[in-house]
């Protein structure tokens, strides 16, 4: 305690000894000293800090919460419109059962037009019949040998004339040529079943996004039905067209027959 | 940070005092004094921002909010509102999809009963027991009945002839004639089985038209489109049939006329045999 108060005491006995310095030592301690914390309250700072954020919450409330919710409620309801007029799933599940509906439509088809058809008795008539109701391309190779062995073959220079092995030939072949067609129409109709049939399952698993590719791809199978279809009905007027020539060519036949015929008696009066 | 600050004030402070104390002469104190000065001039931190910077800070805040902010909002606003009146106005008006789904009803009702009335008007006019049978065989659209309509056809145009009864050129070319024909009233009878299937999927997919939606009539479309294809390779098989037989006409014509000039080369070739032994 003694010590204490002799320092204190040689302490200010310095400071009166050396004014300048004391008043320096406190004017740098007031100057250095850490400065109090500022109330909340009372600074005019905060006031305005918390002012000024009021408004912008409010505002953010306001404007943009507001028009948020206009947007949100435009929203709503295109959502609504959409899944209740435009794409309502109840009627996006009943057309897709539709399609599994139509799709047993398309076997039962498929199924009547499998029944075989197959009618010949003796074993010539059958085995062709087999070859021409078969819809197997690769049997085509065998139609020509098939044909020949029914209706027989082209007879030869000494059993006709030129004229009619022409006409023969030309008929044999056009009528081979529409029953090869006719295997290879019953083929790719088959084949244009098993697509459709496909197409069909994939239009049951679709979107309504997607069904509009699926169909463009069944329109392009139209199309293409549409080419075959063109060509059976092609090769059917090209047999009608021979039949039609074969017709003109007999009554070309019987004109210079009957004209031969007028010679040969001619020619026997003047005989006699 | 702040405690950084606190710590260099307090040694700062404590190394001035010690400066000012130890200096004997007034030349140190006051070139403690001035050091002392230059430090604080130099480290002591800058001076809080005025008040008035804040209030504008906070102003160009809200200007932001109610000036860019606010007129992208209304914008969009806009814009959704004009796509939902576009949608429910222009492209897919409620009043307009249910005029089409009662048209599609009102012309199911107008034309379907009398179609199927047209389509299974009678058409048999046969007269004769056999031609009666054969041609009630041949319309009745079944195909669990081929046995009968083969059978129909033999009584009505008669079977092939045995061995003895014709020759085998003869009986070959009967025999595929009457093969190809029958082949085709089958064929016939099956199409007509199949056309009866298309007609049902048909009202189906009308009927199914009639309560679609925008959103599942892609759907109707894409199977009605398949269901097209099923017709038209049918059609393909008519067509591929009615060429066999055709060409089956053409050709049993073709083989008569190979016939007969193997005929009249056998007559040439006896008449010149009978000319020659005179």
């Amino acid at each position: 305690m003694r010590n204490a108060v002799q320092s204190v005491m040689r302490g200010l006995s310095w400071a009166w000894g050396h004014k300048i310095r004391t008043v320096l030592l406190l004017v740098a301690f007031t100057l250095l000293a850490p400065n109090p914390i500022r109330s909340q309250f009372v600074d005019p700072c905060c006031a305005i800090l918390a002012t000024g954020l009021t408004t912008i919450s409010s505002t953010l409330s306001n404007i943009i919460g507001g028009g948020l919710n206009s947007i949100l409620s435009v929203e709503k309801s295109i959502s609504n419109f959409e899944q209740s007029v435009v794409w309502p799933q109840n009627l996006i599940n009943q057309a897709r059962s539709l399609v599994g509906g139509v799709q047993g439509i398309f076997n039962q088809i498929q199924d009547v037009m499998r029944i075989p058809v197959n009618s010949a008795t003796l074993p010539a008539t059958q085995q062709f019949e087999q070859n021409l109701l078969s819809g197997d391309p690769n049997q085509i190779a065998q139609t020509g040998a098939q044909y020949t062995a029914v209706y027989g073959a082209l007879p030869n220079v000494t059993m006709a004339s030129p004229q009619t092995r022409d006409m023969i030939d030309m008929t044999d072949a056009t009528a081979q040529a529409a029953l090869k067609r006719a295997i290879e129409i019953d083929s790719l109709a088959d084949l244009e079943l098993q697509a459709a049939d496909q197409i069909n399952q994939s239009i049951q698993t679709a979107a309504p996004g997607s069904a509009p590719i699926i169909e463009a791809q069944a329109d392009a199978w139209l199309v293409r039905a549409n080419a075959y279809t063109q060509s059976a009905t092609a090769d059917l007027m090209r047999v009608r067209a021979i039949d039609l020539a074969n017709a003109s060519a007999n009554v070309k036949n019987g004109a210079a027959n009957a004209a031969a015929v007028q010679q040969q008696i001619y020619n026997l009066l003047k005989r006699q | 940070m702040v405690f950084m600050t606190n710590v260099l004030s307090g040694f700062f402070f404590v190394a001035f005092s010690y400066w000012l104390v130890i200096a004997r002469t007034r030349r140190q104190v006051l070139a403690a004094v001035l050091a002392g000065v230059l430090v604080v001039a130099l480290v002591s931190p800058p001076q809080a921002q005025a008040q008035g910077s804040l209030v504008a800070a906070i102003q160009s805040v809200l200007n932001v909010i109610n000036g860019l902010i606010k007129t992208a909002l209304n914008s969009i606003n806009s814009v959704r509102t004009s796509i939902s009146n576009f949608y429910q106005q222009a492209t897919w008006p409620v009043a307009l999809i249910n005029q089409a789904k009662a048209t599609v009803t009102q012309m199911i009702g107008q034309y379907r009963s009398a179609m199927q009335n047209i389509f299974t008007i009678n058409l048999k006019s046969a007269t004769l027991p056999n031609p009666t049978a054969l041609e009630n065989a041949m319309q009745n659209h079944q195909t669990n009945d081929f046995a009968s309509l083969t059978t129909s056809f033999g009584s009505t145009y008669g079977s092939v002839p045995n061995t003895a009864g014709a020759s085998p050129a003869d009986r070959t070319m009967m025999d595929m004639d009457d093969a190809l024909a029958v082949d085709n009233l089958k064929t016939l009878k099956e199409s007509d089985a199949a056309g009866d299937l298309t007609l049902q999927a048909a009202d189906n997919i009308e009927n199914a038209a009639s309560q679609a939606a925008p959103g599942s009539a892609p759907f109707l479309t894409a199977t009605a489109v398949v269901a097209s294809i099923e017709s038209q390779a049918v059609t393909q098989k008519l067509l591929a049939a009615e060429l066999r037989q055709e060409a089956a006409r053409l050709a049993h014509e073709n083989a008569l006329r190979k016939r007969g000039t193997t005929m009249t080369g056998d007559v040439n070739t006896q008449i010149l045999n009978l000319l020659q032994r005179k």
